[in-house]
């Protein structure tokens, strides 16, 4: 029987808990009266999956049955999310290979010729030919590749086309090949609820001019949180120009949900609550531990970014875009929604390894700052878990290491634009259309396997709410220099941050600890 | 500068275990190894569920490279001087583009070593070898000693067929080359028996071609009953990969493998099974490194 | 009188190249540097009057020789055995205060008519240096008849004295001479308002450079490379717009000027870049580094003293890079013939140039400030001088 999710007191007897600390693992007490919130278990997945999604594409909402979409002569495009999701890497065989060897399948029935396959990554960086293997599988692999499987690009002046704007006045492009189509299948994986719905069509394929009009501080701002699409202004604006989309080509939704067992058997530490800790999960701590404080650098990479997730299926639904989408919501939430009684002063978080944009790479300051402050601090339900001018601890080593081939923006974003200031509306007026128009960044996204030049902004601004909100923002073990660089204030231990809090927040302050990941989205009371 | 000073050396050495002696303080306090477990903790959950695609320890990565250098610096140089093979067919093995299930005789605890050293160290790289549960995986220690030298997983022989294939479609999904002795246990005698018809449905039901191969002279070096493996020369011959056609039942199928693998023993090339030259040439040419732009 | 003397000699010579220029043997018993009681030079001719110097700087090229790497060119453009210090600030029989142009040209030499050189008022560039009652020398502290700032007393032309304004301390006169070269290198350049400039090297004349661009010539962006932190600070109060570590060179120059980046075999190159680079250290790594990030068809102006460095050269004529040498002063075209010198006078006291001065040595302690000019960088000087003040 998977559990709900759960928030705890801490007493005298509770064990001390794990903090995602980069890459490596911390044991923190916590106070007495501290809570913990805790992610519901993973729900039991399909057993069957290649016929729950057999079924979903024969019986689709409000849409007609996809076979019957397809016929001989057309031009079939499909398009998938890209290796941001889901995280970790997903196990073989990737749920998107599923359905898209389901869709091939029929396609190759009906006797459509013309197909082509684009994975849908906006500005995100290209991947590397064993990235998109690992989510098409072998099969489409070697049949597709490379001139009917291909990337998105959003610098390509020939591949873009403008197709309007909306009533708000936000411009749209997309790519040439889907509104040249005559059906467009949309894959989508929707771990977290920002994903998914008009997000997929109108960021996936879209090019810089049509994703700045929603990736702004003002609209991020506004939006509290993205993670929660009915108060998302983020979300309201991608609405507008999907519904824009939707009037111009014919797009078929494919939306899948799966369990957040995010961690292998080998660290089902990570997974596992610290009070349900077998022996073999406390000696793999241990283990784990010790390989962290002492192994070099590029070994604890290697070991971290070899875990893969054994997700499981959970939900396939298909069709239209708004129905298919308010079911895919529901499901994300029945697994990763908790009850949170109340705000608190005080709230921690453990930085893990990895986030949406540095898959295969260290994780540099700037995106410790997006994981931690932006996607860890924002997965909330009416308000923060953090009331306002409280103080945010995370823990995180930060350090100056940025992969030269994945992250060139950020790079010069944290040597040249932070140096200056780090508020994120002045950073916006002075940098980001330098950065986006550098034709250096532009070549190297186009044809290396760098992320856009304005994406370090984004990433920035993401961070932004939380940066408005909280009163204090507290890195615990991190490299002091760049603490400092990042606009924020360094602690060494975990009780020393709470000292320092206390200057902000008063003596005896409310703390919770959300202890993510795996993932939880808190319904705050 | 005293010894005891600075952050090198033996001072290293000494806050390292310093740091670990600390650790497992914490924990051992932490969850009171020596007291029962407090009322105050809430119930004790459920196990983490079985997670669909978990494909086993053996298959993740650290394991993958300590194996890599197990069978790189012991098994198969131990192979090699036992048993000298010839291997014939090659061409088939080195450049596989998706997964297969590769089916050979089984008459020796040798012959799976035998089949890994024939294959290419790519091929080798991605292959597991279906391991019978009840005879490997009784006790504990053995079943992991063979799955990180060998890269097994348990292969149940006496359940169902639904249980029996159903991790080992699992596995092929995921891209792995299977190894699987469809006669289901080793010859008494060195002949070939009978072919049980799991090989024809996993065939059948995952679309994986089946690579039949045959191993001649490894019942000489280990043959069932006998405990110390014995110098003596082998010859594995590979044939052609063999998919089902569309009307064929997946029994149909497996005696169809059952007949190639029959004919491979024999002697004189045989090019239906084995491939003509140009068949085999083609299979050889390489592969052209992919350029982006 | 008391000197330190700079004598030619090839033994000494080769020991002093096979330590590797260190200050402790290059100012041993066994080096070409003396000290000690000389003849006084006298008068060559009427016009020419005696100086006793009171603060007289170390320069990179007096390091240079006494170190044994500089250029064998210099060598017959220099007469043996010759008193060094060519920073003078001192004092006239009657009392008040000169710096010293120590360049020998037509007019010092009292060569008539001067030569073409010394007519466009380069005396630096003298053709007539071997002329005249002196000996072989292209200045005043590398010629055997003049002395030099480095001893009790000097002789010099009139011509080659310019009186010091009361608001000039000595300490910063003596660095008139350096930012006279600069001011010199900075019209040499010709930046415009449209340019990038990049500064390579912050020692004395980096600094001095960084503070004679933004007087004389301020460009769209002036960008310093420094090593050190009191570097790094003093390069940003004389003017400079960003100052760079030169780990992350052409990284920020490649973000400074919208270039492109490519990385090679062991250096890379901007596909664009600085359309003016000052070269104020004179070293390969640094002349290498400078060629590849100067924008095709820039300029790039040697103003450090350079050796026989191995630059690549393809990378000068294939990017049709401009490459001048700036040396001395003289008289600027671009200020309507004034001399570079009077030029410094007048720039320095808004620049508070004594905060540059570093430690003042006597002369019997020349080892210790021979070692300290040659790790000034590290230390946190400038510029090390000898004071000969209490020599009287």
């Amino acid at each position: 029987m998977a559990r709900p999710g759960a928030v705890i007191e801490v007493d005298r007897n509770t064990p001390p808990v794990l903090f995602h600390f980069g890459e490596g693992v911390r044991l923190e007490k916590l106070p007495l009266g501290a809570r913990i919130v805790y992610p519901p278990d993973p729900l039991e997945p399909i057993t069957h999956p290649e016929r729950a999604i057999k079924r979903a594409l024969t019986k689709p909402l409000d849409d007609d049955p996809l076979k019957s979409l397809l016929r001989k002569g057309m031009k079939l495009t499909i398009a998938f999310d890209d290796l941001s999701l889901p995280l970790p890497p997903m196990a073989a065989p990737d749920v998107r290979q599923l359905v898209m060897e389901e869709v091939i399948d029929m396609a190759a029935e009906a006797g459509v010729e013309d197909i082509h396959l684009i994975a849908a990554l906006g500005l995100h960086r290209r991947m590397t030919a064993d990235e998109i293997r690992h989510i098409v599988g072998d099969r489409i692999f070697s049949t597709f590749w490379p001139d009917r499987l291909y990337q998105h690009d959003g610098e390509d002046p020939e591949a873009n086309v403008y197709i309007g704007k909306t009533a708000e006045g936000e411009e749209v492009t997309l790519h040439k090949r889907a509104t040249e189509s005559d059906l467009v299948v949309y894959v989508n994986l929707t771990l977290v609820p920002m994903d998914g719905g008009h997000k997929s069509m109108s960021t996936g394929l879209a090019s810089y001019r049509g994703i700045r009009a929603h990736h702004n501080v003002k609209t991020l701002l506004a939006s509290r949180s993205y993670m929660n699409p009915p108060d998302s202004a983020l979300h309201h604006s991608c609405i507008r120009q999907g519904q824009l989309i939707e009037d111009t080509v014919r797009v078929f939704h494919i939306e899948t949900t799966v369990n957040n067992h995010a961690f292998p058997s080998i660290a089902n530490f990570m997974q596992k609550r610290e009070t349900d800790w077998s022996a073999q999960d406390q000696a793999m701590f241990l283990g784990m531990k010790q390989l962290t404080d002492l192994a070099p650098t590029a070994f604890k990479r290697n070991v971290f970014h070899a875990m893969r997730a054994p997700y499981g299926l959970t939900g396939v639904n298909a069709g239209q875009v708004d129905a298919v989408h308010e079911k895919t919501l529901e499901a994300v939430r029945n697994q990763i929604a908790v009850r949170v009684e109340g705000q608190t002063d005080v709230v921690t978080i453990g930085v893990p390894y990895l986030g949406p944009y540095n898959v295969n790479a260290p994780m540099n300051p700037v995106l410790v700052v997006c994981m931690g402050l932006g996607y860890l601090f924002n997965f909330y339900r009416n308000k923060p878990v953090l009331r306002k001018g409280g103080v945010a601890i995370l823990t995180h080593p930060c350090r100056y290491e940025f992969d030269a081939v994945q992250h060139p923006s950020y790079i010069d974003f944290y040597d040249e634009v932070l140096a200056d200031t780090t508020k994120p509306a002045e950073i916006e007026a002075k940098y980001e259309l330098r950065f986006a128009e550098d034709p250096w960044f532009r070549q190297l996204y186009r044809k290396s396997h760098a992320y856009h030049g304005a994406h370090p902004f984004y990433a920035w601004y993401w961070a932004a709410h939380a940066m408005e909100h909280a009163g204090d923002i507290i890195i615990v073990g991190g490299d002091r220099e760049v603490v400092h660089r990042l606009g924020f204030k360094c602690a060494t231990t975990l009780e020393d941050a709470f000292e320092m809090a206390e200057q902000t927040v008063g003596r005896h302050p409310s703390v919770t600890h959300m202890r993510m990941p795996p993932i939880l989205l808190a319904d705050v009371e | 500068m005293p010894w005891y000073s600075g952050d090198r050396g033996p001072m290293q050495v000494a806050r390292a275990i310093g740091g670990v002696v600390n650790d497992v303080q914490r924990v051992r306090r932490g969850w009171g190894w020596d007291t029962p477990r407090p009322r105050t903790w809430p119930e004790q959950g459920a196990v983490v569920p079985p997670p669909p695609s978990d494909l086993g320890w053996a298959r993740q990565e650290p394991v993958r490279t300590i194996r890599w250098l197990i069978q790189h610096g012991l098994l198969l140089p131990f192979t090699e001087a036992m048993a000298h093979p010839k291997v014939e067919g090659r061409e088939w093995v080195t450049e596989l583009e998706r997964p297969v299930i590769f089916a050979a005789n089984h008459s020796s605890h040798a012959d799976t070593s035998l089949v890994l050293h024939a294959l290419s160290d790519r091929a080798r790289d991605r292959t597991v070898v279906a391991a019978a549960a009840d005879y490997w995986y009784k006790r504990p220690l053995l079943g992991n000693l063979v799955g990180l030298f060998l890269n097994t997983f348990p292969f149940s022989r006496t359940g169902g067929a639904k249980e029996q294939l159903h991790s080992a479609s699992q596995l092929l999904k995921a891209g792995w080359n299977l190894v699987f002795f469809a006669e289901g246990s080793r010859s008494p005698d060195g002949r070939i028996q009978e072919f049980k018809p799991g090989v024809g449905f996993l065939a059948k039901e995952t679309g994986t071609p089946v690579v039949p191969l045959h191993i001649r002279g490894a019942h000489r070096i280990m043959p069932k009953g006998q405990k110390l493996p014995l110098p003596g020369p082998v010859r594995v011959r590979i044939g052609k990969p063999m998919t089902p056609q569309a009307k064929e039942g997946s029994r149909e199928f497996t005696s169809r493998v059952e007949q190639a693998v029959r004919a491979l023993a024999k002697e004189p090339r045989q090019p239906e099974l084995q491939g003509t030259w140009i068949e085999r040439w083609r299979a050889l040419k390489p592969r052209e490194p992919e350029y982006i732009e | 009188m008391l000197a330190l003397t700079y004598e030619r000699s090839i033994p000494s010579y080769a020991i002093v190249r096979a330590a590797g220029g260190r200050p402790e043997v290059a100012t041993s018993a066994l080096s070409m540097l003396h000290l000690g009681d000389v003849p006084e030079p006298e008068l060559p001719a009427h016009d020419w009057v005696r100086v006793s110097p009171t603060v007289s700087g170390i320069c990179g090229s007096d390091l240079s020789a006494i170190g044994g790497h500089a250029s064998l060119y210099l060598d017959p453009l220099t007469s043996y055995p010759f008193v060094p210090g060519h920073e003078v600030v001192g004092t006239l029989g009657d009392g008040s205060r000169v710096v010293i142009e120590p360049a020998l040209g037509c007019k010092v030499r009292g060569v008539e008519p001067p030569c073409p050189r010394c007519a466009e008022g380069r005396p630096g560039l003298c053709y007539n240096v071997t002329e005249g009652p002196i000996e072989v020398g292209l200045q005043t502290g590398y010629c055997a008849d003049t002395g030099g700032g480095w001893g009790e007393t000097l002789v010099a032309h009139s011509s080659q004295l310019h009186p010091v304004p009361q608001a000039l301390s000595d300490e910063a006169a003596v660095l008139i001479e350096p930012l006279a070269c600069c001011i010199h290198a900075a019209f040499r350049g010709g930046a415009t308002k449209d340019d990038i400039v990049v500064v390579l090297g912050a020692g004395t004349i980096g600094l001095l450079t960084v503070a004679a661009i933004r007087l004389f010539t301020p460009p769209k962006r002036l960008i310093a490379v420094a090593k050190h932190p009191t570097q790094r600070e003093l390069a940003t109060k004389l003017g400079a717009d960003q100052v760079i570590n030169p780990a992350d060179i052409f990284q920020r120059i490649r973000f400074a000027t919208g270039a492109r980046r490519l990385d090679g075999f062991d250096r890379s190159l901007l596909l664009g870049g600085a359309d003016v680079t000052f070269e104020c250290v004179g070293r390969a790594g640094s002349l290498n580094d400078a060629v590849r990030f100067t924008r095709e068809g820039g300029t790039l102006v040697a103003v450090g003293m350079p050796g026989e460095e191995k630059v690549d050269w393809a990378a000068i004529w294939q990017r049709e890079l401009t490459v001048m040498g700036a040396y001395a002063y003289g008289a600027e075209p671009k200020k309507k013939g004034k001399r570079t010198f009077q030029l410094a006078l007048e720039a320095a006291p808004d620049l508070h140039l004594e905060k540059l001065t570093g430690p003042l040595f006597g002369l019997g302690e020349y080892r210790d400030a021979i070692a300290y000019a040659m790790s000034a960088g590290r230390l946190g000087a400038v510029k090390v001088a000898f004071d000969l003040r209490g020599l009287k």
